[in-house]
């Protein structure tokens, strides 16, 4: 049995009992099947959906969360009422739940697993010994073995461990690592180590946030709030003289599930009309379910948000682009078709055609595009296939340009031929051995058609069999 | 140029052209040079690429590069800025992509091109909305599988708004109705000889055909025949007496210079 619920442990049915024998104890018990990864991934989007109180939340084991909510309680009016609203938050979604508050990560844990009530709170400025020292030993999330061990010394409540010394303590142990674990627990629990939370998601630089009374059922409503929500946040950026480059919008459902719209910008940017914009085609696709009742923009990646003197007239203007409208533009676009939809070619310095350029997402600026380089790289075709096309081809052997070829199922016949332009491979980058030269022929067929024809390897080169002939590309 | 006089120049898009133009004295900007194209006349390009929205059509399955060629020649000419060039993904694995290096072949700045990779048609139609209208770019280029009357319509409006023109990369099997300014079918024609290599291709040489054209209704129908010169870096109209075998050619360079550099 991984885990029992309340009427059944009330017969008597434990975890880590076999099936058989829980059976045996409560004949009707109904059990399915445990599927950890199927509850890891449950786990994960309710601690997704626990960012709706703080950004800082955490896994804890396979059946925790951890919830940083300093500072955070202001938000829902005092550290009662945000509790309350965990609490019946979780019950609204069918979860049961045991709740712990503490000064330190170590006493939440040991309150929230071992203390009294369903709710149990050790507020600030109580003292964490006295909240911690009925607690059972287990609460120092020790290994079984160094339990066992503590409970043959006679130490069973954590509050023993306050007056032993701890040398005392260590020299009981057989093993060191066992010894400082229960130190070290024992620290970080009263707050003397200091424990990192490592959070599910990096909390974001600046956020807005709206709750609704009502929970919202419809993307009008949504696109309402989004309007409020980019105004406060881009207040918020403008304080600080800055602008971000990605933004994400979540909707917090009240059945315990949250949508995420994320999008990100060419260049930093803090217009709300540009923004709301961008998030506007894409609203419908937040599923509201049983209606939403918290909406959260946050900005990320925060920069100096670029600002240009806009010019009297376009004839005025040393360069003719206007990078922020073409940076909007380019914006709108990527979150119309997707990330990565506008891209601007690059040079790559290599003489192997398929590798020459590349595309790069535009990030606000052109390409670094040589002269030098463009000189030096001759006379090449416009429009490049994605990868080189086998073709039969007929041709005076050892290296003389094709006479005719078939591509596509057609023959077509050559008129006029030039090259070859050999280009050998870059021995400094293939692994495999068996990278061939290639000899480029430029070849017009007899309607006028220019092709971009290769050869790939030489006869008689020793690396391969007679050389195939592909197609490349087409010139204009 | 060694065939200058054998030749009809007509750098396109040059201000003084313009001028003559808008005064309605394009008698005086024809050339007086005798072999002459008979219907070519000053207005040629018909705004391809200045404004509104042109269809280039290829004119057969494989005509794709000279289809592209004609663009990017008529991009020469287009005002200051961004092309945006945007492109259906199915369709670039059919027939490749444009390159920068390629374009820097017409003479083209490839740092002024940005690429729009679209999953389907109507991406593609809504990229191509939203560039015309944004005012942003200099000249969209959209390579589309098909476009229908009302999309051409919508197109033309979005210009008409935001002036920026459109041209629009459509395959061999386009016809029918269009709302857009004209439709060229451009085919490739057997190149210029190249004065270097008999047997080399010489200048690129395509025809366009005027298909349909609301702005100059006389000249629907008429064929162009145009030749790139990628070493002055200029589209010009090829007259047909010039389009003479090579053997008429007197003493080829080819003779003086045995050996070329092979790259």
């Amino acid at each position: 049995m991984a885990a029992v619920n309340r009427p059944a442990k009330a017969l008597g049915v434990e975890t880590g009992l076999r099936f058989a024998d829980a059976k045996s104890r409560a004949p009707d018990i109904v059990a399915e099947p445990i599927d950890r990864q199927a509850d890891k991934a449950a786990l994960k989007a309710l601690g997704l959906w626990a960012t709706r109180w703080t950004p800082l939340s955490a896994l804890d084991g396979d059946d925790g969360l951890r919830l940083d909510v300093t500072g955070c309680a202001r938000l829902f009016g005092s550290e009662g009422a945000l509790l309350s609203d965990i609490g019946e938050r979780m019950e609204a979604g069918g979860l049961t739940c045991q709740l712990g508050v503490g000064p330190t990560p170590g006493a939440a844990w040991a309150l929230s697993r071992y203390g009294p009530g369903k709710v149990t709170v050790c507020r600030g400025d109580q003292p964490i010994k006295q909240a911690l020292k009925d607690l059972p030993i287990a609460g120092l999330r020790l290994t079984e073995n160094t339990e066992c061990l503590l409970r043959r010394f006679g130490l069973t409540r954590i509050g023993q461990l306050y007056n032993i010394d701890r040398s005392a303590l260590a020299r009981r142990f057989a093993s060191k690592n066992a010894a400082n674990a229960v130190r070290l627990r024992l620290d970080q629990a009263l707050g003397l180590i200091q424990e990192p939370l490592a959070p599910l998601k990096t909390p974001p630089d600046y956020i807005a946030r709206q709750s609704f009374v009502e929970p919202l059922v419809c993307g009008d409503g949504i696109a309402a709030a989004l309007t409020g929500l980019t105004e406060t946040l881009c207040t918020k950026l403008e304080r600080d003289g800055c602008g971000a480059r990605e933004f994400v919008l979540m909707a917090f459902r009240s059945d315990g599930a949250a949508s995420t719209l994320s999008l990100s910008t060419a260049r930093s940017v803090r217009d709300s009309a540009h923004i709301l914009r961008l998030f506007r085609d894409r609203i419908e696709s937040i599923d509201p379910g049983f209606g939403i009742d918290l909406l959260t923009l946050a900005a990320f990646r925060p920069d100096n948000l670029q600002t240009e003197a806009r010019h009297l007239s376009a004839d005025l203007a040393p360069e003719p682009v206007d990078k922020t409208a073409l940076a909007a533009l380019a914006d709108r676009l990527t979150a119309r078709l997707g990330e990565g939809a506008v891209r601007i070619p690059c040079p790559i310095n290599t003489h192997d055609p398929a590798r020459a350029e590349t595309h790069i997402p535009f990030e606000g600026e052109a390409g670094d595009w040589d002269n030098a380089l463009l000189a030096c790289r001759g006379d090449r075709p416009a429009r490049m296939l994605g990868r080189p096309e086998a073709v039969d081809v007929l041709a005076e052997v050892p290296d003389g340009p094709p006479v005719r070829f078939v591509w596509r199922r057609m023959s077509r016949l050559v008129k006029r031929a030039d090259g070859p332009e050999r280009i050998a491979p870059e021995w400094w980058r293939s692994f495999n051995s068996s990278a061939r030269a290639r000899d480029y022929y430029r070849i017009e067929d007899e309607d006028g058609r220019r092709y971009w024809v290769f050869r790939d390897g030489l006869y008689s080169d020793g690396r391969g069999g007679d050389p195939r002939w592909y197609i490349h590309a087409l010139f204009s | 140029m060694i065939h200058s006089s054998r030749l009809t120049h007509w750098v396109l898009g040059t201000n003084i052209e313009h001028m003559i133009d808008k005064r309605g004295l394009t008698r005086l900007a024809q050339p007086v040079a005798g072999l002459r194209d008979d219907a070519a006349t000053s207005a040629f390009p018909l705004d391809l690429a200045k404004a509104g929205v042109h269809e280039i059509v290829e004119g057969h399955y494989g005509d794709t590069g000279a289809a592209t060629g004609f663009a990017l020649a008529a991009l020469r000419d287009s005002r200051a800025g961004v092309w945006l060039w945007i492109y259906e993904r199915s369709l670039s694995v059919d027939q490749g992509r444009v390159t920068g290096l390629g374009a820097a072949g017409f003479g083209l700045d490839p740092a002024r091109f940005l690429f729009v990779e679209a999953s389907s048609p109507m991406e593609a139609l809504i990229a191509t909305e939203e560039g015309i209208r944004s005012g942003a770019v200099s000249t969209v280029i959209t390579e589309l599988r098909d476009i229908d009357f009302t999309a051409t319509r919508r197109l033309i409006l979005a210009s008409e708004v935001g002036g920026t023109p459109s041209l629009l990369l459509l395959p061999h099997t386009r016809e029918g109705a269009t709302a857009a300014h004209a439709r060229w079918r451009v085919s490739p024609a057997p190149s210029a000889p190249n004065p270097f290599d008999p047997r080399a291709p010489g200048f690129p040489r395509w025809t366009a055909k005027l298909e349909r054209c609301r702005s100059a209704q006389n000249q629907a129908g008429h064929r162009f025949n145009l030749e790139f010169d990628d070493e002055a870096l200029c589209l010009r109209l090829v007259s047909q007496l010039a389009d003479r075998p090579t053997a008429s050619d007197p003493a080829s360079p080819a003779d003086i210079l045995p050996f070329r550099q092979t790259g």
